[in-house]
C-alpha cells in the first residue's frame, strides 16, 4: 500500500501540470474581469471608451455613490422583480416538462419509437436560438399561442364557459410570452441532461423496482432522482445562471416598453454599460449585485446538492468508533 | 390467478394511454418546431413576401409564390462579401474555441479524477464556485480589459478564453467520476507510455460520448455569441457572421452548421448512453 501511494506522489506533479493552462486562463480571463469589475463599482467610470477609472471618493462623491445611485432608481427594482418572476415561472414547468419527457422517453416498458426524431426536435429550438431561424421560430410560436389565446377569447365571447376576457388578462402580457419563449427554448436543455442522467442509472435498479411492484411515480421520486443526484445539481447550475442572467430573450421584446414589464437585471446592466448613458461605473455596481445574487442563490443550491449527509453521518461515525477502538486499546 | 391477469391487463391499458399521451405531446412540439423551418426555406427558396401599404395607413401582408425553383444567379445574390468574411471569420473563431474548450476541460478533469495532489480538492471547489458565477456577470470588466490592452478587433479574444470552461470541466469531471478505472492507466504506464500520451490516446477517446455532447453545446453558444463582439469588434474584415451586414443568405448560412453538427453527433450522444450504463 506504502509503495502504490509512493508511486501515485511521483505522479501527483502531472495534477498541477495538467490544471496549469486553465488555472492561468482562469486568472486572466475570469478573475481579473470579474475583480476589476468589483473595483470599477466604487470608481467614476463614464462616457463611451473611458478607460480612466477614478476613485469615487478622489472625485469628492461618497464612495457608495453608485449603489446609491442604482438602488433609488426605480427600474433596478423592477428588472430585480422580473428576474425572479422569469426565473421561477419558466423554469418549473420547464423541469415538469423536460422531466416528464425524458422519463417517457427512456421508460422500457413504453418503448418509444422515432425517439432520434423527438430528440432532435426537443432540443432544435435551443439549436438555432440566437439565428434568423430561431427567430422565425419564435415568433411562430408567439403567434401560435396568440391565436389560441384568441380562439379561447372568441370562445369565452361567443358561450361563457364561465371564462371572461379579464380572467385571460394575465396571460396577454409581455411577461407570459416572455415565459413561454423561455420555456420553449430551454426545456431541450434540460431534457438532454436529464436523459443522460438517467441513463446513467444502472438498469439492475430499475428491474429490482418493477418486480417489488413500484409504481412509475415511485420509481421517479425514489429511485431516479437521487440516483442522478450530480446530474441534477447539474441541471439546476445550467437552470440558474441561464435565469437570472436572462437577457436575450425579454430584449427581444424590444427595449421600448415604457412600463419596464421585459427588463431584467441583466438587461438593466447592459443599458446602463453600453446602450446610450455608458456609465460603466453605475453598471458595474448593478453586475456586483447581480454576482451577490448568483453568490446567495449557488450557496443555497451547494448546500441542498452537493454536501452529503449521510455521507457527513458516516464520517463522524466512524471517527466515533475510531476513537473508541483507541480507548479500549488504551485500556486493555 | 384471474386477480392477477386482470392486474396485468389494466397496467398494460394505462401503459397504452401514457404511451398515445407521451406521442401526443412529442408530436405537437415536432410540429411546432417543423413548420416555421419549412417556412423560412420557402422565405429563401420559394414565396416572396411583399409587405403592400393600402389606404388610411393600413397595410396587408402578400405572399407571391416563385414559379419553379429559384436560379443560380438569385441564389447568388443571397450572399456578398461580407457575409462570406464574417463566415470564415465565425468558422475559424467557433471551431477553434470548441476544439480548446474540449480539449482542456477534459484535460483539466482528468488531472482532478487521476492524480493525487495537495490542492486538488481546492481547485474542484474553485471550478464548482466559478461554474456558478457566469462570466457575463463581469462584462463591464471584460471589455475594459479589451479597451485597455488595445485587443479590440482581434479574434483571439473570443478564442483563447475557452479553455477555462468551467461548466464542462464539471460535466467532464461527472463523466470520468463514472467511467475512469486507475487499472487502464497503470498498465498503460507498465507498458512505458507518458503521462501526456496516456491522457491522448487512452482517456481522451474514452470520453467520446461526454465530448459529443459538450461539443454540441460549445459550438451554439459561440456560434451565436454576438453580444461582446458586437461591441468591440468594428472592422468589417474581422466581423463574424452573427454581426456582419446582413443579406438574406447570411441569415441562411448561420442557421445551417448547429444543425449539420447536431446530425453528426446524435448517434454519438445515444451511443454514449448506453455505453455509460454499462459502466459503474
Amino acid at each position: 500500500m506504502s509503495n502504490k501511494n509512493q508511486i501515485n506522489k511521483r505522479y501527483s506533479k502531472w495534477g498541477y501540470i495538467f490544471s496549469i493552462p486553465f488555472f492561468v486562463i482562469f486568472l486572466i480571463f475570469s478573475f481579473w474581469p470579474i475583480a476589476s469589475t468589483v473595483f470599477y463599482a466604487f470608481c467614476y467610470l463614464k462616457h463611451a471608451g473611458n478607460t480612466h477609472p477614478q476613485l469615487l471618493f478622489l472625485v469628492g462623491k461618497p464612495w457608495y455613490q453608485n449603489f446609491k445611485d442604482i438602488f433609488i432608481s426605480k427600474s433596478f427594482w423592477d428588472a430585480f422583480k422580473n428576474t425572479f418572476f422569469f426565473f421561477l415561472a419558466s423554469t418549473i414547468p420547464e423541469w415538469i416538462l423536460a422531466f416528464w419527457l425524458a422519463v417517457m422517453m427512456t421508460d422500457r416498458r413504453l418503448k418509444i419509437k422515432g425517439r432520434a426524431i423527438f430528440k432532435l426536435s426537443f432540443f432544435f429550438p435551443k439549436l438555432v436560438a440566437g439565428t434568423a431561424l430561431g427567430g422565425s421560430l419564435l415568433i411562430h410560436v408567439i403567434s401560435v399561442v396568440g391565436e389560441s389565446i384568441g380562439n379561447i377569447l372568441t370562445i369565452s365571447a361567443i358561450d361563457g364557459f364561465g371564462i371572461t376576457p379579464e380572467d385571460l388578462e394575465p396571460i396577454m402580457s409581455i411577461q407570459f410570452f416572455v415565459i413561454v419563449v423561455t420555456l420553449f427554448l430551454h426545456y431541450g436543455i434540460t431534457f438532454i441532461y436529464a436523459v443522460v442522467g438517467i441513463t446513467g442509472i444502472p438498469v439492475e435498479i430499475f428491474e429490482a423496482a418493477e418486480i417489488d411492484g413500484a409504481t412509475r411515480r415511485q420509481t421517479f421520486f425514489n429511485i431516479t432522482l437521487p440516483c442522478m443526484k450530480p446530474m441534477l445539481f447539474f441541471i439546476t447550475v445550467i437552470s440558474v445562471v441561464d435565469g437570472i442572467g436572462m437577457a436575450d430573450i425579454p430584449s427581444y421584446f424590444g427595449p421600448f416598453d415604457t412600463l419596464r414589464r421585459n427588463l431584467t437585471l441583466m438587461t438593466y446592466m447592459e443599458n446602463q454599460a453600453f446602450q446610450g448613458s455608458y456609465a460603466y461605473d453605475r453598471a458595474s455596481a448593478a453586475s456586483l449585485v447581480l454576482l451577490a445574487i448568483y453568490i446567495i442563490v449557488s450557496g443555497i443550491i451547494y448546500l441542498t446538492f452537493l454536501r452529503d449527509k449521510d455521507e457527513a453521518e458516516l464520517k463522524k461515525l466512524k471517527r466515533l468508533e475510531r476513537k473508541a477502538l483507541k480507548d479500549s486499546l488504551k485500556a486493555g | 390467478m384471474s386477480d392477477y391477469v386482470n392486474t396485468l391487463t389494466e397496467e398494460k391499458k394505462k401503459d397504452n394511454t401514457l404511451k398515445i399521451v407521451t406521442y401526443i405531446v412529442s408530436i405537437l412540439l415536432t410540429i411546432l418546431v417543423m413548420v416555421p423551418f419549412i417556412e423560412m426555406l420557402k422565405d429563401v427558396f420559394g414565396s416572396e413576401t411583399i409587405v403592400q401599404p393600402g389606404p388610411n395607413g393600413t397595410f396587408s401582408i402578400i405572399r407571391v409564390p416563385k414559379e419553379g425553383l429559384i436560379t443560380w444567379k438569385e441564389f447568388c445574390d443571397l450572399f456578398n462579401t461580407n457575409t462570406f468574411i464574417g463566415f470564415r471569420n465565425s468558422v475559424i473563431v467557433t471551431v477553434l474555441n470548441t476544439i480548446l474548450n474540449i480539449y482542456f476541460s477534459a484535460l483539466t478533469a482528468y488531472a482532478i479524477t487521476a492524480y493525487d495532489w495537495k490542492l486538488r480538492n481546492g481547485f474542484e471547489k474553485l471550478i464548482i464556485i466559478a461554474m456558478m458565477i457566469p462570466n457575463t456577470v463581469a462584462t463591464v470588466g471584460t471589455i475594459q480589459m479589451i479597451y485597455q490592452l488595445g485587443l479590440t478587433n482581434k479574434l483571439f479574444i473570443f478564442i483563447i478564453p475557452a479553455i477555462a470552461t468551467p461548466m464542462t470541466v464539471f460535466f467532464m469531471r461527472m463523466y470520468l467520476k463514472a467511467t475512469f478505472s486507475r487499472d487502464i492507466v497503470e498498465s498503460a504506464r507498465i507498458d512505458g507510455a507518458g503521462e501526456f500520451r496516456i491522457f491522448n490516446q487512452i482517456i481522451f477517446p474514452i470520453m467520446k460520448p461526454a465530448i459529443a455532447t459538450q461539443t454540441i453545446f460549445c459550438f451554439v453558444a459561440s456560434w451565436t455569441n454576438d453580444w461582446v463582439p458586437r461591441i468591440v469588434i468594428l472592422d468589417d474584415q474581422k466581423k463574424i457572421l452573427p454581426i456582419a451586414s446582413a443579406a438574406p443568405g447570411a441569415e441562411l448560412l448561420l442557421s445551417i452548421p448547429p444543425i449539420i453538427l447536431y446530425l453528426f453527433l446524435s448517434k454519438q450522444i445515444v451511443e454514449g448512453i448506453s455505453l455509460g450504463s454499462v459502466k459503474m
